[in-house]
């Protein structure tokens, strides 16, 4: 053990005294994770679909008696895509090339169909192969909710007048044509300068029934049209970059990059010195060599993860954003960074023992990096695959680690879970670093 | 003290050193000769143990110490020249401090905070040796230690070889300088082309074929 402590004291002290590696090894996982998080932005992007209008919509229409501005109302509907107007062969020619992601046509007789509302109107949508196809029925499906609900309202809004008109009485245009509309209450004044009789009193408890049923009907029609209504309340969750799981792939990514080249190129730097041969010579194990660069890792991660998370936690509570940092599960998330940080490390030491000098470990350290953790953030219900290639690599395993210490209501279950992944792993490449180690010497 | 019992070591498809046996013993200095890549470095590691053999074996009497001085320097370019030898000194088990003290005095090494690295070529040489006598070893094994050294150096390193060789011990080292190996080797080993083609005394060799071949 004092051999080893030896050895992570020396190497501790080299990393101090090598800034610019040390400033390396931190800032470019900062970098990937900003840049992984850009891309993540950029799929939430709004994707670009043609409008192809084939029935030459009017700048103006007006329905149910209510004038609506054509282009007003798709920009207002279309918030989640860029919806632009294309002339049918190149919305194709678009969608053939991958600048469009579908293709919405407004079909021949649209307008008449709408007007008419003997049948639904139809608009056809055309997607593209791609992964956002999905997506996009769902973005034009909202879009198509949207105009439906404005059309609802106004057509709402005309029955509500014809309503009014039973029930105050006035003069109304229906179906081009002027009627004057007597109205029930004015029925009312009508029938009290009546004698009275059995005949009068039947006919004044029917218009009062009637009276107190139609001034039920504005909220009974609004509640047929939307039987199951969705309120939105004021946005109080926190934002998308401070968001649990954004901060667990963060420090995940974070300490996979650094740990696994760290580790890689502390072990590769021995031969590279040319002291292998003198460690090994019985002063020190190629076992404890091993060690002192798993301990190496885990130290180094612990405290770039500990830093990570006070960052993160400051910067939550600074902004006073809902739930705060919770502050309690720090040690449990700093035991993750630890046996994350040291199954990483064991990685990395097989990498530098496989590699033997520095350049290629630190080479083959990032092209086994990238790979490993791209494949950990595949979700797994599109690829399966990803998953199951993932699992056999530390990455996965640390991102739902500190996932779960940090925001699940009851961690213990999958804390248990991923710890015994990530010591099994590191168990395995450690052994695996181990035999491979002597090569350090050839 | 120390032999090398048919020792010898294959690097992948290529045989560095054919199965060798060579004995070293108390009070001797042996002068390894051989032309580049003859296997000269190969014997050395594998009687350092800095190696293992591929065939054969290397045998130690029991509680001898061995140094051992790499042709490249072999210590931590980002550590100073003290803590270079304080840290070989704690793997040696040896009193770091103490030992570090001497070593620098001995080897005028400068005890400044420093990295290594940033020394001249002579003082990372001299740093070389220094760690390889760490705990007064009973035997040397010095890969062409005088080749970056001034000629007070030289002189202070052979002084060092003959107390080692005065309370006991041997020394066993490579070079390509047919001086040293008149002035200070009273055996000579002759390695071509990885396997051992002369093993006996100076004067001997000097008259053998080998010497004609490596000549």
């Amino acid at each position: 053990m004092k051999q080893v402590l030896l050895l992570v004291t020396k190497d501790l002290r080299i990393l101090r005294r090598s800034p610019v590696l040390l400033g390396m090894l931190v800032s470019y996982p900062l970098v990937i994770a900003v840049l992984v998080g850009l891309v993540a932005g950029y799929a939430n992007s709004k994707p670009r679909v043609a409008l192809v209008d084939e029935d030459g919509l009017p700048r103006t229409v007006v329905l149910a008696g209510e004038s609506f501005n054509v282009q007003k109302t798709i920009n207002r509907v279309s918030e989640n895509v860029e919806l632009v107007r294309l002339p049918r062969p190149e919305a194709e020619r678009e969608l053939r090339n991958g600048e469009l992601v579908a293709v919405l046509t407004v079909p021949r007789g649209f307008m008449a169909d709408l007007r008419g509302m003997l049948q639904s109107p139809e608009l056809q949508l055309q997607t593209s192969h791609g992964t956002l196809s999905q997506r996009v029925e769902q973005q034009v499906q909202a879009l198509v909710y949207s105009l439906n609900q404005l059309l609802q309202n106004a057509y709402i809004k005309t029955n509500l007048g014809y309503v009014d008109a039973l029930k105050h009485g006035a003069t109304i245009t229906f179906l081009g044509r002027q009627i004057d509309v007597l109205g029930l209450e004015r029925t009312a004044k009508l029938l009290r300068k009546l004698p009275p009789s059995p005949e009068r009193t039947k006919i004044e408890n029917f218009v009062h029934d009637a009276r107190l049923a139609l001034a039920e009907t504005d909220s009974a029609m609004r509640a047929t049209a939307n039987p199951i209504k969705l309120v939105l309340a004021p946005r109080s969750g926190r934002s998308w970059a401070l968001s649990a799981q954004v901060q667990s792939y963060a420090l995940a990514l974070t300490i996979t990059f650094l740990t696994l080249m760290l580790a890689a190129g502390a072990l590769a730097a021995e031969r590279d010195e040319n002291v292998i041969g003198r460690l090994v010579r019985g002063l020190v194990r190629f076992g404890q060599l091993i060690w002192a660069k798993v301990v190496l890792a885990a130290l180094v991660g612990l405290a770039l993860g500990f830093g990570i998370a006070l960052l993160f936690g400051v910067i939550i509570q600074a902004g006073g954003i809902v739930g705060g940092e919770p502050w309690d599960r720090i040690p449990l998330l700093l035991l993750g960074i630890v046996l994350a940080a040291a199954s990483l490390g064991a990685l990395g030491a097989l990498v530098g023992g496989l590699s033997r000098d520095g350049r290629t470990a630190s080479l083959v350290a990032l092209i086994v990096v990238l790979p490993v953790v791209l494949l950990g953030i595949v979700p797994r219900e599109f690829f399966p695959a990803a998953g199951w290639v993932s699992d056999a690599f530390p990455f996965a395993h640390a991102q739902r680690f500190f996932d779960s210490a940090l925001y699940d209501a009851s961690p213990w279950g999958t804390v248990l879970h991923e710890a015994l992944w990530l010591c099994g792993l590191g168990a395995v490449f450690g052994l695996v670093a181990r035999r491979a180690a002597p090569r350090l010497l050839a | 003290m120390l032999a090398a019992r048919g020792a010898g070591r294959r690097f992948g498809n290529r045989t560095a050193l054919e199965p060798t046996t060579l004995e070293i013993r108390a009070g001797e200095a042996i002068a390894l000769v051989g032309p580049n890549g003859a296997g000269k470095s190969t014997l050395l590691a594998l009687l350092a143990e800095g190696l293992d053999p591929t065939w054969g074996s290397v045998e130690r009497q029991e509680g001898a110490r061995v140094g051992w001085t790499p042709q490249r320097p072999a210590h931590y370019g980002r550590l100073s020249a003290r803590e270079n030898l304080e840290l070989f000194a704690h793997l040696e088990h040896v009193d770091p401090v103490a030992e570090a003290n001497r070593l620098l005095a001995e080897f005028e090494l400068p005890d400044a905070p420093e990295p290594s690295l940033r020394l001249s070529v002579g003082n990372r040489q001299r740093l070389n040796l220094a760690v390889s006598l760490i705990g007064n070893p009973d035997v040397l094994l010095l890969d062409e230690p005088t080749a970056a050294l001034d000629p007070a150096q030289r002189r202070r390193l052979w002084n060092t070889v003959a107390a080692v060789r005065a309370r006991g011990g041997a020394a066993l080292f490579a070079t390509q300088n047919l001086e040293e190996l008149e002035h200070r080797a009273d055996r000579v080993a002759a390695l071509l082309d990885g396997a051992l083609v002369f093993d006996g005394g100076v004067s001997e060799f000097e008259d053998s074929d080998a010497a004609r071949v490596l000549a």
